[in-house]
């Protein structure tokens, strides 16, 4: 394999004041993967998503995207990285309720350059491509994507996420919980999709989740619990 | 540019408070502007009252109440002055031009004073605008003859050649009549925009014919009385007078005159510089004005006090708004940027609507403000006074929003990507 997507190195994190949340030894995600890391909430698991999108910086040890050490890069820099780089999906209610459904797929192009140049390289132009992204994942009724996207059900709404997660091609999608919010049946549905269209995008997928019961769909599922030394000192499992 | 639809969009999704915020700062500065106008047009149109007039002579007492009674048509003369003093000053050789006044009796809440066709030459008021006949002739030989003030004619409805009666006294509601002695309306004077307006002017003859029959502040009655035709062949000429307006051959005699006037050893006399009591009359107001415009700021500061609350009571709501943003690109200044925006847009909207409110209440009120209290608002382009208060608001208003902006900055700086609160 080429060189690795993300790659953390002794990475130690602590909140100010507090002992140390994270300490990973290594950990690796290779280009085109889709990892299901399994991380029950209180594990650092979001302060981990936060170290990789550089908003936090780790107390020791290195963080790599695309072999670019994001401790390097200032912090107008790594936020620029960041969308340049990375696909975002949350839990539920990821879309801003005043846009319009075509407008939230549209955001990541309006602050990155080269995901908007991707995107009219792979699709003509950003309207297209949000036009396409919508109707692969099942939304492409034009009515639909003209309305609030508040005025969605929650299903669609974090099939609109996904869109926006994978416009311009990213190279990293994380999702975070994304699928909590929604029932079983639509759950492996939606994680389906997401396969589909970042295989179709070439991008890596970080899916993190405490429901164990998804992790069979995955290339490789990891435990954030497993992956860290500092783990709490009633561990997650017993609870 | 992304960043003001985005700022415009969110205000859209708050739309009723936003609404309300932008309205509470349209209604502070509509106020604001309306007494800017107000104290702008009191103080021209205050200050142009009279013009050309060097001194004004009446009996001894105060500048201002001088002023009061002889421009302004305010109270009442403390005494009369003798004819004789007045045809005194007239024959100076220093003396261009005199205009005797005579003042006491109304109509229908309307001064009247008695004077001579001096008047309609000489006096001046504005930039040194004379005054014009809108209809008919100024008074002549006739001594029941008088000429109206524009707001006299327009407010009673009266035209040429209808016949009115005058009062004895100023009381709004006279209850003695010189209703034997009827006038005829031969002229009215244009828009002055000054209390001449609001003036009847009739002969001094005139006013000695109605008082002719009078003694001691008493009608006559039965066979004592004097009909309208035989005070006409009577000797008309006045003995007292209320005051007299003087216009010199040479300002340099101004002070020197006054003086003289001043020590005038017949009759204590009184001589003041119209522009010197205009300014002192005018600082007594000064204050009231001054106080005006002080709270219309704070009102304006109020208005844009509840924006900031407003807009910083939103920012806990919305801290998932911000983390989205920042999870698609928009970095920590993005955020910031995107508040101030929202501060200018909430107090561009209000001080557009504040502008447009105060068009329609000018337009709206114009004719009433006119009519009563004699001062014309025009519906003009702000002036460069009022921009630079406009501006001095949207500054304001910037400092305002970047209270917020600099919170939602180290927030989202804090928040990053959590969206879980």
């Amino acid at each position: 394999m080429s060189q690795p997507l993300i790659e953390l190195h002794d990475l130690v994190f602590a909140w100010p004041g507090q002992p140390p949340l994270l300490d990973i030894a290594h950990f690796r995600l290779e280009t085109g993967e889709a990892l299901f890391l399994k991380g029950p909430s209180g594990s650092g698991k979001t302060t981990l998503l936060g170290l990789l999108g550089g908003v936090n910086r780790p107390d020791q040890g290195s963080v790599r995207l695309l072999g670019q050490e994001l401790g390097e890069l200032s912090q107008g820099a790594r936020d620029r990285f960041r969308v340049d780089h990375t696909g975002y999906i949350f839990q539920q209610f990821n879309l801003l309720p005043f846009l319009s459904v075509r407008e939230n797929v549209e955001l990541p192009c309006r602050f990155s350059r080269s995901r908007a140049e991707r995107a009219v390289q792979r699709h003509g132009s950003i309207d297209q491509a949000a036009s396409q992204l919508l109707a692969h994942l099942g939304l492409s009724d034009p009515a639909l994507q003209a309305r609030r996207a508040d005025s969605l059900s929650i299903g669609q709404q974090q099939r609109v996420a996904a869109a926006r997660a994978l416009i311009g091609q990213p190279e990293l999608v994380i999702a975070d919980e994304p699928t909590s919010a929604l029932d079983a049946d639509t759950r492996e549905a939606f994680i389906r999709l997401l396969f589909d269209e970042c295989r179709g995008a070439g991008s890596s997928l970080l899916f993190v989740s405490h429901d164990q019961s998804l992790a069979p769909l995955f290339d490789r599922h990891l435990s954030l619990a497993e992956l860290n030394r500092a783990a709490s000192p009633t561990p997650p499992q017993e609870a | 540019m992304y960043l003001l639809r985005l700022a415009l969009a969110s205000l859209a999704n708050r739309r009723f408070t936003a609404f309300l915020t932008a309205f509470a700062i349209a209604l502070s500065v509509c106020l604001l502007l309306a007494v800017e106008r107000v104290r702008t047009e009191a103080r021209a149109s205050f200050a142009s009252t009279i013009s050309g007039t060097d001194l004004i002579v009446g009996a001894r007492s105060g500048s201002v109440n001088l002023l009061l009674y002889s421009v302004f048509r305010i109270g009442n003369a403390t005494n009369n002055i003798r004819w004789d003093s007045y045809t005194h000053y007239a024959k100076d050789p220093r003396v261009k031009w005199a205009i005797p006044m005579s003042l006491g009796d109304s109509h229908r809440g309307y001064r009247v004073m008695g004077t001579t066709s001096d008047y309609f030459a000489h006096y001046q008021y504005g930039r040194r605008q004379h005054l014009q006949l809108a209809q008919g002739r100024a008074f002549a030989d006739d001594p029941f003859e008088v000429v109206l003030g524009a707001e006299v004619a327009e407010a009673l409805h009266y035209r040429l050649g209808e016949k009115l009666v005058l009062a004895h006294g100023v009381a709004a509601i006279s209850l003695v009549k010189h209703d034997d002695k009827p006038f005829t309306v031969v002229g009215v004077l244009a828009r002055t925009g000054t209390p001449v307006d609001r003036t009847l002017h009739i002969s001094l003859g005139g006013m000695e014919a109605i008082h002719i029959d009078w003694h001691n502040g008493m009608p006559a009655r039965g066979a004592g009385r004097i009909s309208a035709d035989q005070a006409r062949s009577m000797d008309l000429q006045p003995s007292a007078i209320t005051a007299f307006m003087l216009g010199l051959n040479s300002k340099i005699a101004t002070f020197s005159l006054q003086r003289e006037i001043n020590e005038f050893s017949n009759e204590p006399l009184l001589a003041i510089l119209p522009g010197v009591a205009l300014q002192e009359l005018w600082s007594l107001m000064g204050t009231a004005e001054q106080a005006l415009f002080v709270v219309s700021l704070f009102v304006v500061l109020t208005g844009l006090i509840g924006m900031l609350t407003a807009i910083l009571t939103s920012l806990n709501e919305r801290r998932r708004e911000m983390a989205i943003l920042r999870s698609v690109g928009a970095r920590p200044w993005h955020i910031a940027g995107l508040l101030v925006l929202e501060a200018l847009a909430l107090a561009v909207s209000g001080i557009v609507a504040g502008i447009g409110l105060l068009y329609v209440g000018i337009a709206v009120a114009q004719g009433y403000v006119q009519a009563n209290y004699g001062l014309y608002l025009p519906l003009a382009w702000p002036s460069a006074h009022e921009w630079s208060l406009l501006a001095i608001i949207l500054g304001a208003a910037l400092l305002m929003g970047s209270v917020p902006a600099w919170r939602a900055y180290r927030q989202s700086l804090a928040d990053g990507l959590s969206i879980h609160l």
